[in-house]
């Protein structure tokens, strides 16, 4: 039977153009056949030969097929003209494929009605043109359709449909009347993309009733959802997630079915806990907490320290349940479970800053734990509490002391708050102990360290405490803010942009569809190369509520981080000369040797620590002495130590790649590193037309590679034999062409005295030729040799201290002037 | 919409594997496969069924140990996704009989032939056993069940009792029988998983049945049947909480909510409480159902953890049936998580015990105990020694617990919901198939609180 030939031909061949038309006419002959069966296999053979220029081929075949008297082939045809769109559009358009398509909408057959919807909703996705558009017309249309249709096409319809805008709240209603009964569908994505299309159009309806009887009518069948497979759960969770924080009413009163069962799967335990934060009320608190406090003993870690943070949110929450919480979070720390007392040390912290002065009775039960404490969050936040709170500890100095004794050895985040702390330590308690103490950070904080966070930190206290200590008192002791629940951390556009993708992936990502789709078909058909167009470097780690759960704060505790980094009210004025102000006024107290590490200007930020779980990159392609280096920064802000760094540079314009190992020390978490990687140029060539996009990944043995991009400037190709003679660059500049001079105007450049620029520039091995003055403007003729001895003549006309410079030049590859202007702009910023 | 669709082993092998659009690199299984393996970094935890890597998404379902994954670039509904690969996996054992890996090897032709009427260039066509026989002509080469373990949720049947023909429902609905014709019969299982909550005082604090009427046809020619059940069912609580559990409701079984397959008319279901349908070829639910309503659960379960002394506790579980003696629960296992500082375990089972087996795993720190049965209305006890290597923080019972317990029944069912009567349009006056109303009832989680 030739039409069980053509079914495999579809998934094997792929091969020559002889051989498929060859092909083509038995199967053009095949989509004439009597048997309808055979009929179809031909169009849907046909719709997978990807070839253009065989697409002249099908469109007869594919036409006859649409109005075909059986319906299998009509539905086999109508994906057929989506695979055609997807090869050459302007052909379906031309042979008014998409008006056969719509008629289809109306077809008898429930399959062919939903792959007409599917085919013209996927055309429409990838067209800027309005082909598919709902109007009233349509709307009645496809609403009729959604009775008839195959439970796979009343996806398609709804998820169609929820684009519509409903005209007034009478239509609203009208629509949602309709669609409800689709809530008692077997299948859970027909339910899901129903509960979309209501709560979208719920936004038009104004009687309360209607709203509060739709809110009703929703909350049983998306509970129902939660009865179907794990993996269709975690699903649903995370869309409630987003439900209720628009509409809680929906589900306020079934919290009981987001209580997690033994055997349920960590990721969805994680959503039902975010959950029952979201549905705690002063209502159901005690149920709620009794379920944590179970939680918090159970043997999964990740999950206990969860629970543990929960109750703590639930306290700031609910103000009228924060005594209730705390006492479940003293009864825990009892357990003396080292997790859990750390996890609850720092959600405790977060509750003082929410109810200033009002439970710090409980502190001497915290201090008992203080030596079991490792984790740098955990220890962090203890030191903050004995700081703020040093006045009623009796031996707060003692506490602080102990810990001051391993200061050198402490992650970042703990040197910072221990700093913090001993100063409000002595500005409170200004007696021989604490000022000994004072000292002793001060030095370490100042001298041995590589952190400049913590340095800058420690000079401004040294200078505030050494000029006026009042002022310290007011700075460092000042009142702060109190923070509040945070349970509902989406930002509002956010939410609203999710809410309007219930029912899809973006709503499990909890990110815009356009942070992940990238269409790019592109990333096939290169097989070389190793980074897919557009592949978001940070959404491998989706989704993101799971990965951060544990070592990121979540964003109450990141209010306190805010806290950490405390004297953000300091005198701004006096902070840019601060430091040669202290050195001029009290030799005394300035060490003297100055780290040297920590010289050259700050390296722009290419992967922040929000993409890089915890890792932030900063870095810079620098030249020294002739040799191209990639200068690094390395923050580690996650709670892992990190090892064993490795680099990897995608192909390039200049090839690129490094010549020796990436040298990171260990980075233990709040920790940095800087290096500098010695690179090669010419290895790792990119073919294509020249671009400055360097794409980078590194990885390390505890988190998954991460890619970021770079961008290479084309002055550190600058090579220091790039001095021409007077008349050597005469000669160059008659014999290349005209063709060859090309000018631009760099708008960001600007040039205030001619002698200061011309010594900057030969710095960077541009080298200075002639200059003369037309009229007010100033002329220099500049010469720069790059990458593999490619000579640029400059000429730059400017008027002196206004910004803009005129740049014209001429050299062999003119292809590369985009990019040297790009330097060209940057080193005469 | 997907871009391929594939199946893995438990090993990461490659079972099968279908492109339909082309735009998804083709390493991706590997790359799924190691995201999925190594979770976190460790083994343990499960990766989320949606995930993204570099731009490509990946839904998996696990079905009978075997991974089911979908790729897209696009932004999909990710419910439609999994829904449609939960159905391929049912459509595909409908046609071979059992699903595993050797299964799928040994037919992959007809599997591939499935997938390609299943999905069209990503677009789900159809997942009806029914209509796909009608354009899938390759036949299944059976694979032999009966060494095999059983999957699915019918499965259950095939232990204890020897009324049920456990083989009937691994067998094709496709293939012949070796005899010629094929034996007329139809199941209809009331299915019903079971959640309860115990607090430490016995109290119940939250329990729950998720039930299924699943149907599986081998009728020739689709007669119509109708399905009556309780007359008095009534459905959707009134009322402000749904858990208010002093609501007498009598005898009366109230579901929260429920919904059905596609093929059932409801026409009469608001007068007489009966479904009319003509089921479709191979295996699907008539009708889910999910019941808050007080019931009385099948085990009572007793736990105590007492100090015996320094280093020393004694823990004692008591399992009680609350069911009639007639019926006999099968495969339970109860579990219990000791303190972690726990090093020894000694039992001690009652007297004259017959088919109990007791474990202590030192990688997991907990108490296992297996029954192969348990009678309606006995009572079976525990004790257990345990020796530590450190002291107790103070309160032991916080740091042992909760007890969980799995468990099979045959021929109950806790809600009380039945099927009255299944009846089949008759063609002839000789027309008298098999028909098979099994009930069941499984734990899904059953725990007592210390």
């Amino acid at each position: 039977m030739s039409g069980h030939d053509s079914k495999y031909f579809s998934t094997t061949k792929k091969g020559e153009i002889p051989e498929l038309k060859e092909e083509l006419n038995s199967q053009y002959k095949d989509s004439q056949d009597s048997n309808p069966l055979i009929r179809a296999l031909a169009v849907r053979t046909m719709g997978c030969i990807r070839v253009d220029k065989i697409t002249e081929y099908l469109c007869d075949p594919l036409q006859r097929c649409l109005k075909d008297d059986d319906p299998y082939v009509r539905k086999t045809a109508s994906i057929c003209v989506a695979k055609l769109y997807d090869i050459n559009a302007e052909l379906v358009e031309d042979r008014g494929f998409l008006d056969t398509l719509k008629d289809l909408i109306s077809d008898n057959n429930p399959m062919v009605v939903a792959n007409a919807v599917a085919a013209l909703a996927e055309i429409q996705e990838n067209s800027h043109m309005p082909i598919f558009e709902i109007t009233s017309h349509t709307l009645s249309k496809l609403l009729t359709a959604l009775n008839e249709c195959t439970e796979w096409g009343q996806v398609f319809i709804l998820d169609a449909l929820s684009r519509y805008k409903a005209a007034d709240a009478r239509e609203a209603e009208n629509i949602v009347e309709r669609v409800t009964p689709r809530l008692q569908h077997a299948n859970c994505a027909v339910v899901l993309s129903a509960v979309k299309m209501i709560l979208q159009q719920m936004e038009l309806i104004t009687s309360t009733d209607v709203v509060r009887n739709l809110c009703k009518k929703m909350s049983p069948p998306l509970v129902t959802l939660l009865s179907a497979e794990p993996e269709t759960q975690y699903v649903v969770l995370r869309n409630i997630n987003l439900i209720v924080q628009r509409r809680p009413t929906i589900l306020a009163h079934e919290i009981k079915v987001f209580f997690c069962k033994y055997n349920d799967p960590i990721y969805v335990k994680m959503e039902k806990l975010e959950i029952m934060i979201k549905l705690a009320s002063d209502r159901n608190i005690d149920q709620v907490l009794l379920e944590f406090k179970e939680y918090a003993t159970e043997v999964d870690v990740d999950f206990v320290r969860k629970a543990v943070r929960a109750i703590g949110r639930c306290a700031i929450k609910l103000e009228r349940a924060a005594e209730r919480c705390i006492s479940v979070l003293l009864e825990l720390i009892k357990i003396k479970v080292n997790y859990v007392v750390q996890e609850a040390i720092i959600v405790i912290k977060d509750i003082f800053r929410r109810y200033p002065n009002t439970y710090e009775s409980i502190i001497a039960t915290l201090c008992e734990s203080l030596d079991t404490l490792d984790e740098p969050e955990a220890k962090a936040s203890m030191i903050w509490i004995i700081g703020e709170y040093a006045e009623r500890i009796d031996n707060a100095d003692e506490l602080l002391e102990s810990f001051l004794e391993t200061f050198r050895e402490e992650p970042a985040l703990v040197q910072l708050q221990l700093l913090t702390a001993i100063v409000k330590l002595f500005l409170k308690k200004p007696t021989e102990g604490p000022q000994q103490m004072i000292q002793a950070v001060l030095n370490h904080a100042t001298v041995e360290t590589d952190n400049p966070d913590l340095r800058d930190r420690a000079y401004i206290y040294w200078r505030l405490l050494s000029s006026d200590p009042e002022a310290a008192k007011d700075v460092v002791l000042a009142e702060k803010p109190v923070i509040s629940d945070d349970s509902n951390q989406l930002d509002p556009s956010l939410l609203d942009e999710l809410l309007a993708n219930i029912a899809t992936l973006s709503s499990v990502f909890h990110k815009p569809p356009d942070a992940f789709v990238s269409r790019a078909k592109s990333a096939v058909s290169r097989p070389d190369d190793d980074y897919p167009d557009g592949a978001e470097s940070g959404y491998s780690e989706l989704p993101a509520q799971m990965s951060d759960s544990v070592p990121a704060p979540t964003s109450s505790s990141g209010v306190s981080q805010a806290s950490t980094r405390q004297p953000a009210p300091a005198p701004a004025a006096p902070v840019p000369d601060l430091l040669g102000d202290l050195i001029g006024m009290d030799n005394a107290l300035v060490p003297t040797d100055q780290p040297t590490t920590n010289s050259g200007p700050p390296l722009p930020v290419v992967l922040p620590s929000s993409t890089g779980q915890g890792l932030q990159i900063s870095a810079q392609l620098i030249r020294r002495d002739g040799q191209i280096f990639y200068s690094m920064l390395f923050e580690n802000n996650s709670q892992l130590t990190l090892d064993g760094f490795m680099i990897q540079f995608n192909k390039n314009t200049f090839g690129l790649a490094h010549a020796g190992q990436l040298q990171v020390p260990q980075l233990p978490p709040g920790s940095t590193a800087r290096t500098l990687l010695p690179m090669v140029a010419f290895q790792n060539l990119s073919p294509g037309p020249p671009s400055s996009l360097l794409q980078v990944a590194v990885k390390n043995n505890q988190q998954p590679v991460c890619y970021f991009t770079d961008k290479i400037l084309l002055n550190v190709f600058f090579s220091e034999d790039g001095r021409m003679e007077r008349a050597n660059f005469l000669e160059t500049w008659k014999s290349l062409p005209d063709s060859n001079e090309i000018a631009k105007d760099l708008p960001g450049a600007v040039i205030h005295s001619i002698d200061a620029t011309i010594e900057r520039l030969a710095a960077t091995n541009v080298f200075f030729i002639a200059k003369r003055r037309r009229t007010n403007e100033e002329v220099l003729y500049l010469s720069v040799k790059a990458a593999r001895g490619i000579p640029f003549l400059i000429e730059v006309t400017t008027v002196l201290g206004t910004p803009g410079v005129k740049c014209a030049i001429k050299t062999p590859n003119p292809e590369m002037a985009p990019l040297f202007f790009e330097a060209m702009e940057s080193l005469l910023r | 919409m997907i871009s391929q669709f594939f199946v893995l082993s438990q090993r990461g092998d490659n079972i099968v594997f279908r492109d339909y659009r082309g735009e998804v690199p083709k390493g991706s299984a590997e790359i799924f496969f190691r995201k999925v393996k190594f979770w976190k970094g460790d083994e343990q935890d499960d990766a989320p069924p949606v995930f993204n890597v570099d731009g490509v998404n990946y839904i998996h379902v696990k079905v009978a140990g075997l991974l089911f994954v979908a790729t897209t670039r696009v932004n999909v509904s990710p419910s439609l996704v999994l829904e449609l690969l939960q159905r391929i996996a049912r459509v595909t054992k409908d046609y071979l009989g059992v699903l595993n890996e050797e299964s799928l090897r040994k037919n992959f032709v007809l599997v591939y032939e499935l997938l390609d009427e299943v999905i069209d260039f990503g677009y789900p066509q159809t997942t009806s056993t029914e209509a796909l026989k009608s354009y899938v002509f390759n036949e299944p080469i059976v694979v032999d069940a009966a060494r095999l373990p059983p999957l699915g949720p019918a499965s259950m049947f095939m232990q204890g009792t020897k009324r049920m023909p456990g083989t009937a429902v691994t067998k094709s609905v496709v293939a012949n029988e070796p005899g010629g014709r094929k034996r007329e019969e139809i199941f209809v299982d009331i299915i019903e998983k079971i959640s309860v909550t115990f607090s430490s005082s016995g109290y119940i604090l939250t329990s729950e049945i998720d039930g299924t009427i699943q149907m599986k046809s081998y009728l020739t020619g689709n007669p119509e049947i109708r399905l009556a059940l309780n007359e008095d069912l009534s459905i959707g609580r009134t009322g402000a909480s749904v858990y208010d559990y002093n609501s007498s409701s009598g005898g009366v079984v109230i579901l929260d909510d429920c919904n059905f397959h596609e093929s059932v008319h409801l026409d009469s279901f608001d007068v007489d409480r009966t479904l009319t349908l003509v089921p479709p070829d191979g295996e699907f639910a008539v009708m889910n159902y999910r019941m808050t309503q007080e019931f009385k659960p099948p085990f009572r379960i007793n736990a105590l953890i007492e100090e015996a002394g320094a280093l020393k506790a004694e823990v004692i579980l008591k399992i009680r049936a609350d069911f009639a003696p007639t019926v006999t629960a099968n495969t339970i296992a109860v579990s219990m998580p000791l303190p972690a500082y726990t090093t020894r375990v000694s039992y001690e089972l009652e007297s004259g015990a017959v088919g109990q087996t007791t474990d202590f795993k030192e990688s997991n720190k907990k108490i296992e105990w297996n029954l192969k049965k348990i009678v309606g209305g006995s009572e079976h006890t525990l004790r257990a020694k345990l020796t530590f290597f450190q002291e107790s923080h103070g309160n032991i019972t916080r740091e042992a617990g909760p007890v969980s317990m799995s468990f099979t029944i045959p021929m109950y069912n806790a809600s009380r919901l039945q099927v009255r009567y299944l009846q089949i349009a008759k063609k002839s006056k000789s027309y008298n198939p098999y028909r098979w109303v099994r009930y069941v009832t499984q734990s899904n989680s059953y725990v007592a609180r210390l």
